[in-house]
This record gives C-alpha cells, sequence and structure tokens, in this order.
C-alpha cells in the first residue's frame, strides 16, 4: 500500500483527505433517516445472519427429525421472477416423511443408550471434582495471607487458552501405556493401568483433561464471586465465635450461591455437549464405553451413511435434556 | 492461644500444599508437552521417558512440515479467528448500541427471541449448517466457517447491557452539534465500550479458535484445515510420530498461553462478561 501510494506521488495526508471528500459526497446523498430507521439499519446485519443461520436452522432441524434423508435436494424449493431479477432458492434435502419413527427407532437403539449413560456417568464424576477443586482453590487464594497469588492464579488458569483438540492430544501421550503418568506410578511401585484401552480408566482419563482443561476457568468465576462477598459478614462471624468451617458454610456458601449455582449449570452442560476429548483421546472407545451423545450424533450424521434425519431427532433430544437439566438447577437452587 | 497459633500454621501449611500441588498439575501436561516435542523419536519411545528437554524441536517442525500441511493450519485459524472476531464484534455492538438506545416496534420481541437461542448448544446446528453449506456449494470454505456464527448471542446481549450505561445527555449534545446516528456510534459509543469491546473480541476469538466440530464437518481440503481438525487427523493419517504431534500442539498452545499472560486482565473480564449472560 505504502510503496503504491509514493510512486503515485500521494502523501498520506492528501489521501486521507481524499478520502474524507468522497466520504462527506456519499453521505450527502444518502436519504436523512428517522432514528427508528436508524436503528432499523444498525440491527440488520446482525438480525439478517442471526434468522438464516441461527433461527432457521433450529427450525429446520425439529423439520427434519420427523423425516428419513435420501440425499441432497436437487429440485426448487420457490423461486422468484421478477424480470430481471430471479431469484431461485433450491430444495435443501431430498426427504421423505416417516412421522415419529426416528423418535420411535431411539428407543430401541442399543448406543443411544451406551452413549447417554457414558455422557451421564462422565459427568456426574466430572462436575462435583472439578467444582470442588474450583471452589477450594477459589477460597486458597482468596485468603489474605497467601503470598504470590498473582503467579497461582496464572499458572491454575493457564488451561483455559489451550486449543481443545491440542490439550487433548497431549493427554493421549500423558495416559498412553508407557507415558509419563506410568512412568510417576512405576516410581511409586503402582502397576502400569491400561488407561486407554479399559473400560472404567478411559473414562477416567476423559473426566481428568476435561478438569485439568476447566478448573481455573471456573476458579475465576468463583473467586471474582468470592471477592464480592462483604467482609464485615466474616467479622461479625468471628465476633460471634464461628470456626473456620462455620465461616464457610454460614457465610461464603449462601452468599456464593448465585455464582456456585451459575457454575455448575455452565459445568453441566460443558460437559454433557462433551466430544472433541472422547473424539480424540478414546475415539469414543474402548468397545463404545467413551462415546458421548454429540460425538454418537456426529457419527450418525457425518460417518458412513447419514442419517440426517435420525441425527437431527437424536440432536432435539438431545437439547431437550440440556435445556430440562440448567431450567431444573436454576429451580432447585433457586429456592430458600 | 498458642493452640489457635499452631492451629492457623497447619492451616496456612495445608492451603500452601493445595495449591502448590495444583499448579504443578496444571503445568504438568504442558511442560511434558514441551519437552516430548523436543525429544527424536527413538528417545520419545524408551521408557522410564526422558523428563528433560532434548535438541530435535526443530528436526520435528521440519518433519511436521514436509509431511502435513499444519503451517498453513495455524495461519488458515489466525485469520479465520481475527476476521470472526472483527466482523463480529462490529455487528453485535451495532445491534447492541441499536437495543441500548433506540426505540423502535418489536425491540422486545426480537431482543428476547435473540436472548432465547443463548440456551441452545451450537451443535444443535451442524446438521443443519452443513445441509446448507451443501446446497449453496459453501463447503471446504473460510466463508461458511465465518459466516454462520457473525450474529452472536452473547455479543449483543454484552453490547446492549453495557452500552446502557452511556449517558444519553451524551448523544443528545452530540446530536446538538450536527453529528449524524452513525457518527454516534463510531465516534461515542464504540470508543466509550473500549474495555467491554476488548473483553467480547477475546470471548470471540476463544470461541471461533476452539470450534472444532463444525469445521470438521465443513472443511475437506487440509490445506483448508483449522488447527484443532488438522491436529485430529494427525494421529490417524500416521504420516508423523507422537513427538511430531506434540510439535503441532505446542505451536497451537504456546502463542496462546503467551497471549493469556500478557492480556490476563482482559481474558479474566471476558470470561466474567461471558459468565453474566445469565
Amino acid at each position: 500500500m505504502a510503496t503504491n501510494s509514493e510512486s503515485r506521488g500521494w502523501t498520506r495526508s492528501e489521501l486521507w483527505d481524499r478520502f474524507r471528500t468522497i466520504r462527506r459526497r456519499i453521505t450527502a446523498t444518502l436519504p436523512a433517516l428517522s432514528r427508528e430507521q436508524v436503528a432499523y439499519v444498525l440491527i440488520s446485519p446482525f438480525f439478517i445472519i442471526f434468522g438464516i443461520f441461527l433461527l432457521f436452522p433450529v427450525v429446520y432441524t425439529v423439520y427434519l427429525s420427523f423425516f428419513e434423508y435420501q440425499g441432497i435436494g436437487d429440485g426448487t424449493l420457490f423461486f422468484i421472477d421478477l424480470g430481471p431479477i430471479f431469484v431461485q432458492v433450491p430444495e435443501i434435502a431430498d426427504l421423505q416423511f416417516i412421522g415419529f419413527g426416528n423418535y420411535s427407532r431411539m428407543l430401541g437403539d442399543g448406543l443411544f443408550w451406551q452413549a447417554m449413560f457414558n455422557t451421564t456417568y462422565i459427568l456426574v464424576i466430572q462436575v462435583p471434582i472439578m467444582i470442588g477443586l474450583a471452589l477450594a482453590l477459589a477460597i486458597a487464594l482468596n485468603a489474605a495471607f497467601l503470598r504470590a497469588k498473582g503467579v497461582f492464579r496464572t499458572a491454575i488458569a493457564l488451561p483455559v487458552s489451550a486449543n481443545i483438540v491440542a490439550y487433548s492430544t497431549i493427554f493421549v501421550i500423558l495416559f498412553n501405556e508407557t507415558g509419563f503418568i506410568n512412568y510417576l506410578l512405576a516410581t511409586i511401585g503402582v502397576e502400569p493401568i491400561e488407561w486407554l484401552r479399559s473400560e472404567f480408566w478411559a473414562r477416567k482419563t476423559i473426566v481428568t483433561a476435561v478438569t485439568w482443561r476447566w478448573t481455573g476457568y471456573n476458579m475465576i468465576i468463583l473467586l471474582a464471586g468470592l471477592q464480592t462477598i462483604p467482609q464485615q459478614l466474616y467479622e461479625a462471624a468471628e465476633i460471634d465465635g464461628a470456626n473456620r468451617w462455620q465461616k464457610f458454610r454460614y457465610v461464603t456458601l449462601p452468599q456464593l450461591r448465585p455464582v456456585l449455582l451459575f457454575v455448575v449449570v455452565l459445568s453441566t452442560i460443558g460437559t454433557f455437549k462433551l466430544f472433541a476429548e472422547p473424539y480424540v483421546i478414546t475415539g469414543g472407545g474402548p468397545t463404545n464405553a467413551t462415546i458421548t451423545i454429540v460425538q454418537y450424533i456426529y457419527r450418525e450424521a457425518f460417518v458412513g451413511s447419514p442419517n440426517l434425519g435420525y441425527a437431527s431427532a437424536l440432536t432435539v433430544v438431545f437439547v431437550a435434556i440440556v435445556s430440562v437439566i440448567s431450567i431444573a438447577q436454576i429451580k432447585l437452587g433457586g429456592d430458600e | 492461644m498458642r493452640k489457635q497459633r499452631q492451629r492457623d500454621a497447619v492451616w496456612k501449611f495445608l492451603t500452601y500444599s493445595f495449591v502448590i500441588v495444583m499448579t504443578l498439575g496444571m503445568m504438568v501436561p504442558l511442560y511434558w508437552m514441551m519437552v516430548a516435542a523436543t525429544l527424536p523419536q527413538e528417545e520419545f519411545l524408551q521408557f522410564p521417558p526422558r523428563l528433560y528437554p532434548g535438541t530435535a524441536f526443530f528436526d520435528n517442525l521440519a518433519v511436521l512440515h514436509e509431511e502435513t500441511d499444519f503451517l498453513i493450519s495455524i495461519w488458515n485459524s489466525v485469520f479465520i479467528a481475527v476476521v470472526y472476531t472483527v466482523l463480529s464484534v462490529l455487528l453485535c455492538s451495532m445491534a447492541g448500541f441499536a437495543f441500548a438506545k433506540y426505540e423502535f416496534r418489536f425491540k422486545e420481541p426480537i431482543f428476547y427471541t435473540i436472548l432465547a437461542t443463548l440456551i441452545l448448544p451450537i451443535q444443535l446446528l451442524v446438521i443443519p449448517l452443513f445441509l446448507m453449506m451443501s446446497q449453496i456449494g459453501w463447503t471446504d470454505t473460510f466463508r461458511a466457517i465465518i459466516i454462520p456464527w457473525l450474529a452472536n448471542p452473547i455479543g449483543i446481549f454484552l453490547m446492549r447491557q453495557n452500552m446502557k450505561s452511556i449517558p444519553d445527555a451524551l448523544l443528545e449534545s452530540a446530536r446538538m452539534d450536527g453529528a449524524t446516528e452513525f457518527q454516534i456510534f463510531y465516534r461515542i459509543a464504540l470508543p466509550a465500550m473500549r474495555s467491554s469491546v476488548a473483553a467480547l473480541a477475546i470471548i470471540l476469538f476463544l470461541f471461533q479458535w476452539d470450534l472444532f466440530l463444525y469445521p470438521l464437518v465443513i472443511l475437506e481440503d487440509s490445506a483448508n484445515y483449522t488447527i484443532p481438525v488438522a491436529l485430529s487427523g494427525l494421529e490417524e493419517s500416521r504420516r508423523v510420530n507422537f513427538d511430531q504431534i506434540m510439535v503441532a500442539s505446542s505451536l497451537a498452545i504456546i502463542p496462546m498461553a503467551i497471549l493469556f499472560l500478557i492480556l490476563q486482565k482482559q481474558f479474566v473480564s471476558g470470561i466474567l462478561a461471558g459468565s453474566l449472560k445469565e
């Protein structure tokens, strides 16, 4: 750019001036807009993309779940013919209506139930461990006596920046049979464990990996929550002779409740959506012991023959469960 | 009194031990990645493993570059994430500004429709988006990766919340001075929102940087792969070994980690801003 402008003998400020003049001319030709019209202009780019790529696909997924996918569409959905302007919108897919067929197929689909079980199993172990660690770390880092807080906080939060697939590949070699973890175990006299080949340990490997990646993230949110608790509450509790546990139980926990609830909901949904970690670390194995719901949806839709209708039905069920979980958690934690 | 002091000392010791053990736990995988990336194949496979860095990093890098398109993937990921972030920040703040400072018909229903989609997991969209992209011939293109996610509900929500705090009097006085509505947006509203824009930019950048399932479905040619897609294929391709895969992981993780160290404050406010969505 710079060499180009110099060769024509333009200085930067001259170019800038020219640009301003042109802009002013364009602005002058634009019709004056009312404030309401300005608002529409401001929201329309967002809303058009939102409508096409978010709202429509959501509705279309539900629609698709009642059909069997036969292939990519080759017909025309509709066209607009205005003489010089001719818009043709193609049919998206070649579909055959099967009613609730996809949903009833799910009931007898062993692999679907296996995926549900795996996801729930990982969730029930992983979320409490992670939230517990994150809360303990947040409380420790909030303690007045702790030195070098910044260093600890940075180190523990660092995994937040790690790319999902990149860190998963690290866990593959860490938990390899001849990997570092088995080496550590050997130094304390424990036999090597087949982390990735045994059903039991493969799930634990996934749990460890996810916990490594997200503990710092949750700690940051909890720490911010802790810092909003008024110091006077602790002082008042101390005057009443409360010990450490009582201060935690009767001041910290109730005060932190909304933040804690938020973190639990977020983590539950996050783990429920698990895909990259099992995909990379275990490939869903051994014998489908770690295949998750999203991974199963991916397989049905994009591996082998594309069962897009069935995969859409799975997606609808998956989203329904996610919504129910978050609403239930908010309801349960909200009262009192 | 003495008993109390002893108890405090024990508590301090336990707290320090816990924090130090956790810190080491967080560092081990990253350290191990860097060690593995610098080891030649024969040392990588030996047991017990070598625990300190070797000198084969550049040899491994050369093999990785020769055998795969991974270095191109880094460029692809950076390009996609930067373009996405800039465009999406612009779209979200424009719309957020309109929702915060203007009155128009259907304002509330439109806003709540957008808000309702916040709870939807994005995996939901992969199947219909794949079909749409196939039909309009966008598969295997960057625009298919960038455009669908530009309208980010978290973005519009954040910008609306924050732009509400801009005093109306400020906008009014700018109007008196003859500023057009668009000038008010980019001369007054955007600069006033600098810290929110930074936080949003980080949320959006990380969102796109970590996007995996969708590009895995959309991208076909390995020259177009983003980092996560390229990495996930390395192991299966069997063209490179684990030490070279660790070079690739290092290249994916270390620049972001450095960025995190430099922009830690913005990262944290990004995480907190993202968490405010409930």
